[in-house]
């Protein structure tokens, strides 16, 4: 592998596991304070398979560059994280938390089934592992769209709230990473452009048909994920305050 | 008003050649709101190839006892609208040893009324003794989607999924004691 595509591919890989252990964290949140227990229960579940993902993205990084995914989790700054901004926006309500996860849901589950033929083997049975797991989370997030969006006038609001804030930020999940063009062309990684599309239609009909408006002027539309929120500086200093506080810690 | 949602029973198969088992039930919205949630519940990580659920007032039940004393009479099912001829699965414990499941699925029966559902099983299925029998509406119960592609997305992940105890974080998970250096030597030595 060519050095330059080498060091494209360790920002994709990067990225991807960034923006799976930041949404992680967010919805772990909810434990203990979800809306009933059989969804608390659910949305845990959800969130250990994402962290699961990062550590597949992330261990396919220490084979490119032996770095070691719990210093990349818990040792990096808020500047060094490479995750999209929609990931680290404050958990909200129930809706706003749904509707995240169904456009990232979504967004996921297309990107993993063009990636499924990638010419890097050790990404394309990665690619394989993830993607049974996010069908059934889209399914889940999909159910849960619908039926807040169809429910009452106030969840309906609700979810329609969280779709204006959220709309924007969620195209930044299709700006390609500097370079990742080369990881394109040699077949690495799918464009993001025909699974942008894709994610357009299928979204805006599942949105309408459960009764939101749209389009919607999508407002604010991060591009570079050196850019963050505020928000990212608190969720990493919460998630990292333990590794942080005694980085030998060898007993408990 | 009650903003409870209904609970739902849940019936989980562990291989195609098991019946499906009584395993616990959850509270949703709708049917498929409930096998969503069920799949979660029940088979993130135990062994699933399909899961039903069916509303907890749909399904009619009798204990041994129950049938001894003869109060056979299921309650108010005239007002759901069940007084035709309807296919009926039957569910039936046969043993007080498990605690995690309570009836398994044994078959079929075509009944006019829940009570001559629950008969007919009585006469159908003979091969074991029943400590309780469920009767429920076969259009009442509502069942995983069998294809391939839903069985490899909701069930096959638990199978590479295991509980890690604690030891296995050898580094935090050590205890204390295996550190302890003697007394007033200082940990830094």
């Amino acid at each position: 592998m060519r050095p330059e595509v080498r060091e494209a591919l360790i920002a994709k890989l990067t990225a991807l596991a960034d923006d799976e252990v930041i949404l992680a964290h967010r919805n772990s949140e909810w434990t203990g304070h979800g809306p009933i227990l059989e969804e608390d229960i659910a949305l845990a579940n959800i969130v250990q398979d994402e962290l699961g993902h990062a550590t597949l993205w992330y261990g396919l990084r220490q084979a490119l560059d032996g770095s070691d995914p719990d210093r990349l989790a818990f040792f990096r700054d808020a500047y060094e994280y490479r995750n999209c901004e929609l990931v680290e926006l404050p958990k909200g309500d129930w809706a706003f938390t749904m509707l995240r996860q169904f456009l990232f849901d979504l967004y996921e589950t297309l990107w993993l089934e063009a990636a499924q033929h990638s010419t890097y083997q050790p990404l394309a049975e990665a690619v394989q592992k993830i993607m049974r797991e996010e069908r059934f989370h889209l399914q889940h997030t999909y159910a849960w769209v619908e039926r807040l969006g169809l429910g009452t006038e106030e969840s309906n609001r609700r979810l329609q709230q969280a779709l204006d804030m959220q709309w924007g930020y969620a195209q930044q999940l299709f700006v390609p990473i500097p370079g990742e063009e080369l990881l394109v062309a040699e077949g690495i990684v799918p464009d993001l452009a025909p699974i942008k599309a894709r994610w357009l239609e299928l979204a805006t009909r599942h949105l309408q048909n459960s009764g939101l408006k749209l389009p919607i002027n999508p407002g604010y539309q991060p591009t570079s994920r050196a850019g963050h929120t505020e928000h990212l500086w608190s969720i990493l200093a919460e998630m990292q305050s333990t590794a942080r506080w005694d980085a030998e810690a060898k007993v408990w | 008003m009650d903003t409870q949602w209904p609970r739902w029973e849940v019936f989980k198969q562990d291989t195609p050649s098991k019946p499906h088992q009584a395993v616990g039930s959850v509270h949703a919205a709708d049917p498929q709101h409930a096998l969503l949630t069920a799949r979660n519940i029940f088979a993130r990580r135990p062994q699933a190839v399909s899961m039903w659920v069916a509303r907890a007032d749909d399904i009619f039940s009798w204990t041994k006892e129950e049938i001894a004393e003869g109060q056979l009479k299921a309650e108010s099912h005239e007002a759901r609208g069940l007084q035709h001829p309807a296919k009926y699965l039957a569910f039936r414990k046969t043993s007080h040893k498990r605690s995690m499941t309570f009836v398994d699925y044994v078959g079929e029966v075509e009944a006019t009324t829940p009570e001559e559902a629950l008969r007919k099983a009585q006469a159908t299925f003979t091969d074991a003794e029943a400590l309780a029998w469920w009767l429920v509406p076969a259009a009442r119960v509502f069942k995983s989607d069998p294809s391939p592609q839903t069985i490899e997305s909701w069930f096959a992940p638990a199978k590479d999924k295991t509980y890690k105890q604690q030891q296995y974080y050898a580094t935090i998970g050590a205890h204390v004691s295996k550190h302890k250096v003697g007394r007033g030597v200082e940990d830094e030595a």
